[in-house]
C-alpha cells in the first residue's frame, strides 16, 4: 500500500518510476503484478479525440461606457452570455451564423485561434440599463486581452463508447464520422488500452479534483461529466459501453495548439478535439492490475447507426486490439475500420505527462472526492408526444404500375388519381423503381415508351417501423417530394409525400392548442 | 506514369487514347474522368516499354499532358493522425504507419477526393 503523499516524495527526490499504460502491459507481464505494483509508482494515460461536449468560459473585461452582453458573437460563432454582463461560454460545437460558413468554423475553431494567440472579431448587443448603457460594441479580442480563458468540458472522456458501422442504402455523416452504405466501414473513438478511464474502471483512484494535463497544460477533474453512468455490462472489468464520463476544467491560456484543435465533422458540425492524459496513482496491486489491461481485453459493441432511434441495434461485439488491425468481419466480408481518436496523440499525451512527473514538474493530488461508482444511470428525454410511425399514419390505398405498362397509360393512371408519384412493382409486389409526373412528360416529350426506360431504380423509400420525423428528415436532405413506404420484404405499401407531412404537423399542433 | 491529360472541345471526338494504345501497346488506366462536350480532364496511368514515345504522340494529337507524382497532398501540421480517412480510401491507399502515424500513398492513390471531404481538420487536398 502505497500514498499519494509517498509518491509525491518520490517526485520530488527524483525518483518516482512512472510508466505509460501501454508499457504498464509488458511490465506486468514481465516482472509479475506484485513486483510490478512495488515499483511503479504511477501509469499515465492518454486521450485525443472528438469531444464535442467542451467550451470555455471568456470573461472580456469592461468597455467605457459599459454594456452589458446579450447577444454574443466572436468570429460569427455566437456565445452564450446570459451570465452576468460581460461573461460568456462559447460551446465548442456552436455552428457559425453565416450559412455559407456554418460548421466549417464554430466554436471548437475559435478555442483554437485564440489559443494560436489568432485575433478574433467580438461583436455584443445589449438592451441597455442604467448602470450599463452601451447597446452595441464591435472590437477585437485576443488570449492576451482577456480576463479569464478558462476550459470547462462538461463530458468528456467516456469510457468506453459505441462503435459505428451503417446496415442501410445511404452514406450517413454522424458524429462517428461518415459511415458509407450497406456496412462499408467501421469507426471507433476510444484509445482503448490508453484511455484514462478504461484503466481505473471502478474511479478508485480519480475523481474532484485530481489534477491532468488538459490541451498541454494542467487541468482538473471538477466532478463526474454529464451521462456518467455506472450501472452497466462489464467485461474483464471494464464497460463494454459508454460509461462514465468527466466533467474538466483548464486555464486556456496555458495551453498548447498541439493537444487541442477544432474540427468539423463532415456533414455533422463542429467539435473540438482535446488532448487528455490523466495519471494513476498506483497505491496497491489492483489498481496495478487494472491499469495494464490491454486491447485484446477491452470489449465494445459495433452499433448499427443507420437506425435513427435512441436504441439502435447491436451488430457484433468486438475489441480494440480487433478494431485495431484495420479491418473486422461482418457477416462473412472483412470491412475496413477507422479509428476517430488519435492513438499517437494519446501516446504523445501519456509520454509528455510521463515526461512532467519524472521531471518534477508536475505532482499527484489526492481527489477531494471519489468519483460517483454506483447508482447512476443515464435516463432518457421523454417526450410526452410520442413520435409518429410510418405505419401509425392513414395513407390512401396505393396505386402502383407494373414496368411492362405503356407511358400513356400510366400518365392516365397519375392524372385520374391526381397523384405525382408511382411505386413500380414486380408481379410479387416487391418494389423495383419509381416514376414523377415529371418523369413522365419528359419522357413523352422525349419519345419514349417504355416504363422500365423512365424509372428511377435508385428509390428513397420509407419503412414502416420508422418516426414520421426521421422520413420528414430524409425528404428534406434528397429534396424530393414523395417516398414509396416498404415492409420488411420490400413490398410495397404506400407512398408519403411533402403534403401528407405537412398536414400532420399541422394537425398535431392544432391538437397541441 | 501518373499525368493528368486536357482535352479542347475540338479533339473530344477523337480516339486519341485507343489510337496509342494501339500504336505503342502500353497499359492505360483511366483513375478519373471528367469529360463533357466542352473538352475536359483524365487522371490516367500509363505504363508499358514504350510510355515516353505514347506521350510524346498523345500531346502532338493536341491533348495537354502535366505528369504528376502526388494526387492528393495531405497537409502534416493541419493532420493529427486521427485515422477518420483510413476506412473510406476505396483502394486502401491510406494506411497506419509503425508509430501511428497515418500515410498516404501516392502509388496507389487514384485521387477520388473521399478523404478529403471526409478529414475532420481538412488536412488533405486533392492536387490539380
Ligand atoms: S482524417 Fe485528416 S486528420 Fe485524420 S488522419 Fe486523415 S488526414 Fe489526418
Ligand atoms: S483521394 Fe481517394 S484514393 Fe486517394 S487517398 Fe483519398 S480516398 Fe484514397
Amino acid at each position: 500500500m502505497k500514498k499519494i503523499e509517498e509518491i509525491n516524495q518520490k517526485i520530488k527526490d527524483g525518483d518516482v518510476v512512472v510508466v505509460t499504460a501501454a508499457e504498464m502491459i509488458s511490465v506486468v507481464a514481465e516482472n509479475g503484478l506484485k513486483k510490478a505494483a512495488e515499483e511503479v509508482d504511477v501509469v499515465t494515460t492518454g486521450t485525443f479525440g472528438a469531444m464535442c461536449s467542451s467550451g470555455a468560459f471568456l470573461n472580456f473585461g469592461h468597455s467605457d461606457p459599459p454594456i452589458k452582453m446579450y447577444k454574443t458573437y466572436l468570429n460569427n460563432v455566437e456565445a452564450y452570455s446570459g451570465i452576468a454582463a460581460v461573461d460568456a461560454y462559447l460551446g465548442a460545437s456552436q455552428p457559425n451564423r453565416n450559412p455559407e460558413i456554418g460548421i466549417d468554423y464554430g466554436g471548437a475553431h475559435i478555442i483554437e485561434d485564440l489559443i494560436r494567440g489568432k485575433e478574433i472579431k467580438l461583436v455584443a448587443e445589449a438592451y441597455g440599463t442604467d448602470c450599463y448603457p452601451q447597446k452595441k460594441i464591435e472590437t477585437y479580442i485576443t488570449m492576451d486581452k482577456l480576463n479569464q480563458a478558462i476550459m470547462v468540458n462538461p463530458r468528456n472522456c467516456y469510457q468506453n463508447y459505441a462503435v459505428a458501422t451503417n446496415s442501410t442504402d445511404e452514406t450517413l455523416y454522424t458524429y462517428m464520422g461518415t459511415l458509407l452504405p450497406k456496412f462499408g466501414n467501421i469507426t471507433y473513438s476510444s484509445a482503448g488500452q490508453l484511455s484514462p478511464l478504461l484503466n481505473d474502471p471502478y474511479f478508485e483512484t480519480i475523481g474532484t479534483g485530481t489534477k491532468i494535463f488538459l490541451c498541454g497544460g494542467e487541468g482538473f477533474i471538477i466532478g463526474e461529466g454529464t451521462q456518467h453512468a455506472t450501472e452497466v455490462e462489464r467485461m474483464n472489468d471494464v464497460p463494454v459501453s459508454a460509461a462514465g464520463t468527466l466533467m474538466l476544467k483548464g486555464d486556456m491560456k496555458k495551453m498548447d495548439p498541439d493537444y487541442v484543435r477544432g474540427a468539423s465533422m463532415p456533414k455533422y458540425g463542429p467539435t473540438l478535439y482535446t488532448g487528455v492524459g490523466v495519471p494513476i496513482p498506483i497505491l496497491n496491486e489492483q489498481i496495478a492490475a487494472r491499469t495494464a489491461i490491454s486491447d485484446e481485453n477491452i470489449t465494445c459493441r459495433v452499433i448499427d447507426y443507420g437506425i435513427a432511434r435512441r436504441s439502435r441495434p447491436v451488430v457484433r461485439e468486438t475489441n480494440y486490439a480487433e478494431l485495431k488491425t484495420g479491418e473486422i468481419e461482418i457477416n462473412g466480408v472483412e470491412i475496413p475500420t477507422s479509428p476517430l481518436s488519435s492513438y499517437k496523440k494519446a501516446e504523445e499525451i501519456a509520454e509528455e505527462l510521463k515526461e512532467w512527473i519524472i521531471n518534477g514538474k508536475f505532482y499527484l493530488t489526492n481527489p477531494v472526492e471519489k468519483l460517483p461508482s454506483k447508482d447512476h444511470f443515464v435516463k432518457p428525454l421523454e417526450i410526452k408526444k410520442p413520435s409518429i410511425l410510418i405505419k401509425d399514419i392513414k395513407i390512401k390505398p396505393v396505386i402502383i404500375a407494373r414496368p411492362t405498362e405503356k407511358i400513356n397509360d400510366v400518365a392516365k393512371k397519375l392524372v385520374e388519381n391526381s397523384i405525382n408519384h408511382l411505386p413500380v412493382v414486380d408481379d410479387k409486389g416487391k418494389l423495383m423503381g419509381i416514376v414523377t409526373s415529371w418523369d413522365i412528360a419528359d419522357a413523352v416529350a422525349r419519345g419514349k415508351t417504355d416504363l422500365k426506360d423512365v424509372m428511377t431504380k435508385k428509390v428513397v423509400i420509407a419503412r414502416e417501423e420508422e418516426p414520421v420525423d426521421v422520413i420528414a428528415r430524409r425528404i428534406d436532405k434528397y429534396e424530393i417530394s414523395g417516398l414509396p413506404i416498404v415492409d420488411k420484404d420490400n413490398k410495397v405499401k404506400g407512398m408519403i409525400t411533402t403534403e401528407d407531412i405537412s398536414r400532420l404537423i399541422g394537425e398535431s399542433s392544432r391538437k397541441n392548442k | 506514369m501518373r499525368a493528368w491529360l486536357r482535352f479542347s472541345p475540338i479533339i473530344v471526338n477523337e480516339t486519341i487514347i485507343s489510337d496509342t494504345m494501339k500504336k505503342y501497346d502500353i497499359n492505360f488506366n483511366i483513375l478519373r474522368a471528367d469529360i463533357s462536350p466542352r473538352g475536359g480532364k483524365m487522371l490516367v496511368e500509363i505504363d508499358g516499354k514504350q510510355v515516353q514515345e505514347s506521350i510524346e504522340y498523345i500531346k502532338k494529337r493536341g491533348i495537354e499532358v502535366n505528369p504528376i507524382k502526388k494526387v492528393v497532398k495531405k497537409d502534416d501540421e493541419k493532420c493529427v493522425d486521427c485515422g477518420a480517412c483510413l476506412s473510406l480510401c476505396p483502394v486502401k491507399a491510406i494506411c497506419v504507419m509503425d508509430d501511428w502515424e497515418i500515410g498516404i500513398d501516392d502509388q496507389l492513390c487514384i485521387g477520388c477526393g473521399f478523404c478529403t471531404s471526409s478529414c475532420p481538420m481538412k488536412a488533405i487536398s486533392v492536387m490539380e
